[in-house]
């Protein structure tokens, strides 16, 4: 794990600096700034120095929590600080809701391989995993926040009035109502692909001997798929949470920038935009470390699921 | 079960069939695979035809803005405009008819460069094994882990600012730099999936008896690898290729919908993204490009699961 957040490190802040000296690329459309200015900016970021000595300077930084200081002046870790819960909000309310719904539906679907609720199911997982997750929200705002004007379009608080549910101005229902488009739209994505997987394993281990031997010994239909099928079939979907965690944070740009959530990845948007070098390293730093994070949590968990597996 | 012991007894008379033809066949028989090939094949031809088809020509030919000049921009879908005007004075349906020229561009050339790092990762990686697939298969991982869509975003800002406007020549046809900086940065960013999956055909099919006697038999790495492997995991190639097209598709309309695409080509992500701030008032323009996308995704992706089930050996007839 370690090992491989260094590496990560390593391919981007050399792919980054590689590009380029980030203050001349800033300042290419400013003709009034002189090189005696840009070599004073080079001087203040540190950047004036060989690559591997960058490198190790911002590695002890990190190391000791300091992010550096973003271009426009802040300290890279309080605002990284501020960014981070509204995301993880967001991202662990649409991860449990989609995992709660895509394993009894995978399995349903499955048990009634091409059966009209199959084929709906089917379908709509197609559907979500071919739709663009922005325009998902877009097509939601207009239908519902500009049309029936049911909910905010944007932000994660009603500025500069609460957002009434059934009337009540209350700062915690502001709050609900201002998250339910953007959970909404990230838990169908993530339930369609949770649920094919879920579908795709469970259709190959009801094929499979064990599960056949199950049946002759009589065991009844709910036994032989929640105790025996399930524990198999939910493994690749946990390996998938963990891989894709880093692109499900990485997908949320998106729907926050969509959504104007002051989130991690609405901020990431503006920081790219602004080659914001700083704050684009801390924030890659922290999705992979939760990325990582993620991974460990889900080889402890085969633990509990698979019993061939056991921590040492 | 039933259906495992009836699929069993009708093997033995079509051994003359090859391995395409049964997959055809299969195919065949799967409707919703039909309607994807039906919408994919749609996709080209109004891609080769874009010009017959679209009202107006595309930018930045200033006949473009033709709405713009009778003062109609901003109009909701008509005879006279089907899929409305933009907030800019342009006719959404001709933008969309031609940015399928780009959505192919976009699909077929990233996944070109995807396919072929992840072959030829995944290649050396499970043909030659050892410590060349224990390195190879970590930087694989390394990868897999990456935040891709955000490093992807800072690369295609980095790159695309020194791009300029001009066009790039490539065998004589001209290409917009900024949307080939995107292409390039999305292809080079999608291959860890793919080279675990072939790396795993590798090691599947190099066990088999053919390679074996072909081993024994003195043949070159290349012959094994070109004349006997390849063509052996070729389907599961292109059934990936297909997907990937499709992931391709979308992760461009995202690039260019946050702001970071080519202003230049008229994507559909560009598309949404220009009338994004103003869609309060044009909702047609945010819709029916995204439609586009969806069609087209949605095209790919059916005809990839169908693929797989048509090609999965362990439904051989």
């Amino acid at each position: 794990m370690i090992p491989l957040l260094i590496g990560i490190s390593i391919i981007s802040f050399v792919a980054m600096y590689a590009a380029g000296d980030p203050i001349t690329i800033i300042t290419m459309g400013r003709p009034t700034i002189t090189e005696a200015q840009r070599q004073a900016i080079r001087i203040y970021y540190g950047l004036d120095k060989p690559i591997p000595v960058q490198y190790v300077n911002w590695l002890s930084n990190i190391l000791r929590g300091d992010f550096g200081i973003s271009f426009g002046g802040q300290p890279v870790r309080l605002l990284i600080g501020q960014w981070f819960w509204p995301t993880v909000e967001l991202q662990l309310i649409s991860i449990l809701l989609s995992v709660a719904l895509s394993i009894p539906i995978g399995i349903m679907s499955a048990k009634n391989r091409y059966s009209k609720r199959d084929i709906a199911v089917t379908s709509v997982a197609l559907f979500g995993v071919s739709m663009p997750t922005f325009w998902l929200g877009i097509i939601l705002i207009i239908i519902f926040s500009h049309n029936l004007g049911w909910l905010p379009s944007a932000g994660a608080i009603g500025v500069p009035y609460l957002w009434p549910v059934f009337g009540i101005a209350d700062p915690s229902l502001d709050h609900l109502a201002h998250l339910i488009l953007p959970v909404t739209v990230l838990t169908y994505v993530s339930f369609a692909q949770n649920v094919r997987l879920v579908r795709a394993n469970m259709l190959e281990i009801l094929r499979s001997d064990y599960i056949l031997a199950a049946r002759a010994s009589g065991l009844s239909e709910r036994l032989v798929i929640y105790k025996h099928a399930l524990r198999n079939a939910i493994t690749p979907v946990i390996t998938h949470l963990g891989i894709s965690l880093g692109s499900v944070v990485g997908g949320a740009p998106m729907i926050e920038y969509v959504f104007n959530w002051p989130g991690l990845g609405r901020r990431f948007v503006d920081a790219a935009m602004n080659l914001d070098f700083p704050v684009i390293m801390g924030i890659t730093m922290i999705i992979t470390l939760m990325t990582l994070v993620a991974n460990l949590i889900v080889d402890l968990s085969y633990a509990f699921i698979d019993p061939r597996v056991m921590v040492e | 079960m039933t259906e495992q012991g009836r699929t069993k007894t009708r093997v033995t008379d079509r051994s003359s069939a090859s391995q395409w033809a049964v997959a055809w066949r299969r195919f065949k028989r799967n409707r919703a695979g039909v309607a994807g090939l039906v919408m994919v094949s749609t996709l080209i031809l109004v891609a080769i035809f874009h010009g017959f088809l679209a009202l107006y020509p595309a930018r930045p030919d200033d006949r473009a803005f033709t709405p713009f000049y009778r003062r109609d921009t901003a109009q909701p879908p008509s005879l006279k405009y089907p899929f409305g005007t933009s907030a800019i004075g342009t006719d959404v349906f001709s933008d969309v008819i031609h940015g399928s020229v780009w959505a192919l561009y976009v699909g077929v050339v990233a996944t070109a460069i995807t396919m072929g790092l992840a072959i030829l990762v995944g290649a050396i990686a499970g043909y030659f094994g050892k410590w060349v697939d224990n390195i190879l298969m970590r930087i694989t991982e390394t990868f897999l882990v990456l935040p891709s869509l955000l490093l992807i975003l800072v690369f295609v800002r980095v790159f695309s600012i020194s791009a300029g406007t001009g066009t790039w020549q490539f065998l004589g046809i001209s290409l917009p730099p900024s949307l080939t900086i995107v292409v390039l940065i999305l292809g080079i960013f999608n291959w860890a999936s793919n080279a675990r999956m072939v790396r795993g055909e590798f090691l599947r099919v190099q066990d088999l008896e053919f390679v074996q006697a072909e081993k024994a038999l003195g043949a070159s790495n290349w012959r094994i690898v070109f004349r006997h492997i390849l063509p052996n995991i070729l389907s599961s190639i292109i059934l990936n290729a297909t997907l990937t097209i499709a992931y391709a598709i979308l992760l461009e309309a995202a690039v260019s919908f946050l702001g970071f695409g080519d202003p230049y080509t008229i994507t559909w992500g560009q598309i949404l993204k220009e009338n994004f701030s103003e869609m309060r008032t044009v909702w047609w323009a945010e819709v029916f490009p995204g439609l586009a996308i969806l069609f087209s995704v949605f095209g790919f992706n059916l005809l990839g699961d169908s693929l797989s089930d048509a090609l999965n050996p362990r439904l051989r007839e």
